[in-house]
């Protein structure tokens, strides 16, 4: 179909100003990361490395980036069976009290993360927990929890379960049948959405922030606190590792399941 | 040896099915959707009883003697929360500035969403969502970070202004600047709970309002507008509560003037420590939020929102 004219103008324009919001702040931090001079400035003083080199020595910030990635590992690690499981189960079966399932699963998204931080934070203390990383880890997964079980109903939901009822017939028993029919049929689900998960958790500020102390701090909770001071463009270089990681997820995401995941219609 | 893999192989699935059919017989097979839900019902439930905790400490007032929290309940705080013009301050401030932040999110997302979703190029859709993921993925600080410096008084924009002679502006820690920041934050949430209800959408109902005269802005209004009502739903619903809560963009771009709900509240806990203060404030803006989320799902239902099986 042909469009109008005024049509595609409209949209392009707006397209492009999204375009420009979007992708400034991302273009600004690689920019400021390779400056040679000490402060950031426009236009740049002239480029080199020695951010890059000056950050791959503090051991600080390696160490919040190490712990940023184990947070992101736990959650991950919990949230795909967890999640996988109770996204075929409500895909698959008809549950009794679905709907107030449904609403109670949605929690962790209407209950605001300061409020789901603040609540974790007190009973984490009470349980003696805080001061430790795998508790950041559980709390990311159950933030994000809603996330990893849409993705996998919207894969389980294109399954038709006849064909189980056919693997069945064929005489597979039940494991057989979840491992041959069901997980395969789901498994682009599952993937989107732990690479969703490893990369929220990865990124998750508000809740490390009030679950981690000075020995626990995650990458950009120790970013948060040094903004405060000055802006200085070791700090750039740091963003840049979030970008390159960002990078790296889409990627994977693109290999594996193909971005286009998200443009379809449930 | 490839066959003796087999064989082993076999043998584990053959195990594996004996030991579920032990631990599991059929005739418990209709209580298996619940066992599957229960990790998920489990995990979910430690935000539950942190918020019995928040309501517990939140009807306990603090002490100013002993700097300890009363032994006996009171409704103190929340006295203390709606007689305290400074609060309401704070929440109107909230609640217009997720409004407007709504409106901007849903106005800019919707063409974006729309060409993704339409245009025949593959990778022209590949390249917005590109474009879309990758500030999606990198997390609100270093995002906030970067506009401090493009914003901040030696910014990118301010040197530019200044090469041609323009004296710096004050773009940072005031009101638009926090708005702005949360409306480039909520921007990718609002397009892709946008694009599944687009994707929806024959194109083919275009072509026929078009050929039975319709230009495209009374097709816009008339046709494609209503039936995306599902994923404006949606996208409204996200930016709406996420940024109602945001802590990151006000307590950056705002620069501490221009504190949302949840930085008094984080305030209340780690520089007064009043903590039946911040509880009660914490349990305020649930309520508020649910409250919004309700109301919204009453009147136009969960729109791209439902998980499981029946979606509307």
């Amino acid at each position: 179909m042909t469009q109008p004219l005024s049509k595609s103008i409209v949209i392009w324009a707006m397209v492009i100003v999204v375009l420009i919001v979007l992708s400034a702040p991302t273009i600004v931090v690689l920019g400021a990361s390779l400056t040679s001079g000490n402060i950031i400035t426009f236009p740049p003083d002239g480029l080199s490395l020695q951010w890059y080199a000056k950050i791959a020595m503090a051991a600080d910030l390696r160490n919040a980036f190490l712990r940023s990635l184990a947070v992101a590992s736990i959650c991950t690690l919990i949230a795909i069976p967890v999640g996988t499981l109770a996204g075929i189960a409500l895909s698959k079966y008809a549950v009794r009290f679905e709907h107030a399932l449904q609403i109670y699963l949605l929690l962790p998204f209407t209950i605001p993360l300061i409020g789901s931080g603040i609540g974790l934070m007190l009973l984490f203390g009470e349980w003696g927990l805080l001061g430790q990383i795998w508790p950041i880890g559980v709390a990311c997964c159950v933030i994000n929890l809603p996330f990893m079980i849409w993705a996998v109903t919207a894969s389980a939901s294109s399954l038709d379960p006849d064909l189980e009822l056919a693997a069945a017939n064929c005489g597979a028993p039940p494991v057989a049948t979840f491992f041959h029919v069901t997980l395969p049929a789901v498994l682009p689900g599952v993937i989107s959405g732990s690479l969703l998960m490893f990369i929220l958790a990865l990124n998750e500020f508000l809740v490390s922030l009030l679950l981690t102390d000075a020995r626990t701090v995650t990458l950009p909770v120790q970013i948060y606190n040094s903004i405060r001071s000055i802006i200085t463009p070791d700090l750039a270089a740091i963003s840049v590792v979030f970008i390159v990681c960002a990078a790296l997820v889409i990627a994977l995401l693109d290999r594996l399941v193909g971005l286009d995941i998200f443009l379809k219609s449930k | 040896m490839p066959k003796s893999a087999y064989l082993l192989r076999w043998r584990v699935m053959d195990g594996l099915e004996a030991l579920v059919a032990a631990i599991w017989p059929r005739h418990f097979h209709r209580a298996l959707p619940y066992v599957m839900l229960l990790p998920a019902v489990l995990l979910v439930l430690l935000l539950v009883i942190g918020m019995i905790q928040i309501g517990d400490s939140s009807a306990r007032t603090l002490d100013r003697s002993t700097f300890l929290p009363s032994d006996f309940y009171t409704a103190g705080n929340y006295q203390r929360i709606f007689t305290d013009g400074l609060y309401w301050s704070i929440l109107w401030r909230s609640l217009l500035g997720s409004v407007i932040v709504t409106a901007l999110c849903l106005v800019f997302a919707f063409p974006y969403s729309y060409l993704m979703v339409r245009t025949p190029s593959a990778l022209l859709r590949k390249f917005l969502l590109i474009a879309l993921f990758l500030p999606f993925f990198i997390g609100q600080v270093v995002r906030a970070y970067g506009w401090l410096i493009i914003l901040g008084n030696q910014g990118v924009v301010n040197e530019m202004l200044g090469l041609i002679g323009v004296a710096p502006i004050r773009l940072l820690y005031n009101y638009p600047a926090v708005l702005f920041g949360l409306v480039q934050y909520m921007i990718p949430f609002a397009v892709l709970m946008l694009a599944p209800a687009l994707t929806a959408i024959p194109e083919e109902m275009e072509s026929a309002a078009n050929s039975l005269g319709a230009n495209w802005w009374r097709t816009f209004i008339h046709v494609v507008l209503p039936m995306a009502r599902p994923g404006l739903v949606g996208a409204g619903l996200v930016v709406l509560t996420l940024s109602l809560t945001d802590f990151a963009m006000p307590a950056i771009l705002g620069g501490g003037s221009q504190d949302f709900i949840a930085n008094a509240i984080y305030d209340q806990f780690f520089r007064t420590s009043d903590q039946g203060m911040g509880a009660a404030l914490t349990l305020i803006l649930v309520g508020v939020g649910s409250l919004l989320v309700g109301v919204v799902f009453t009147l136009f239902g969960a729109g791209t929102l439902a998980m499981g099986r029946d979606r509307k």
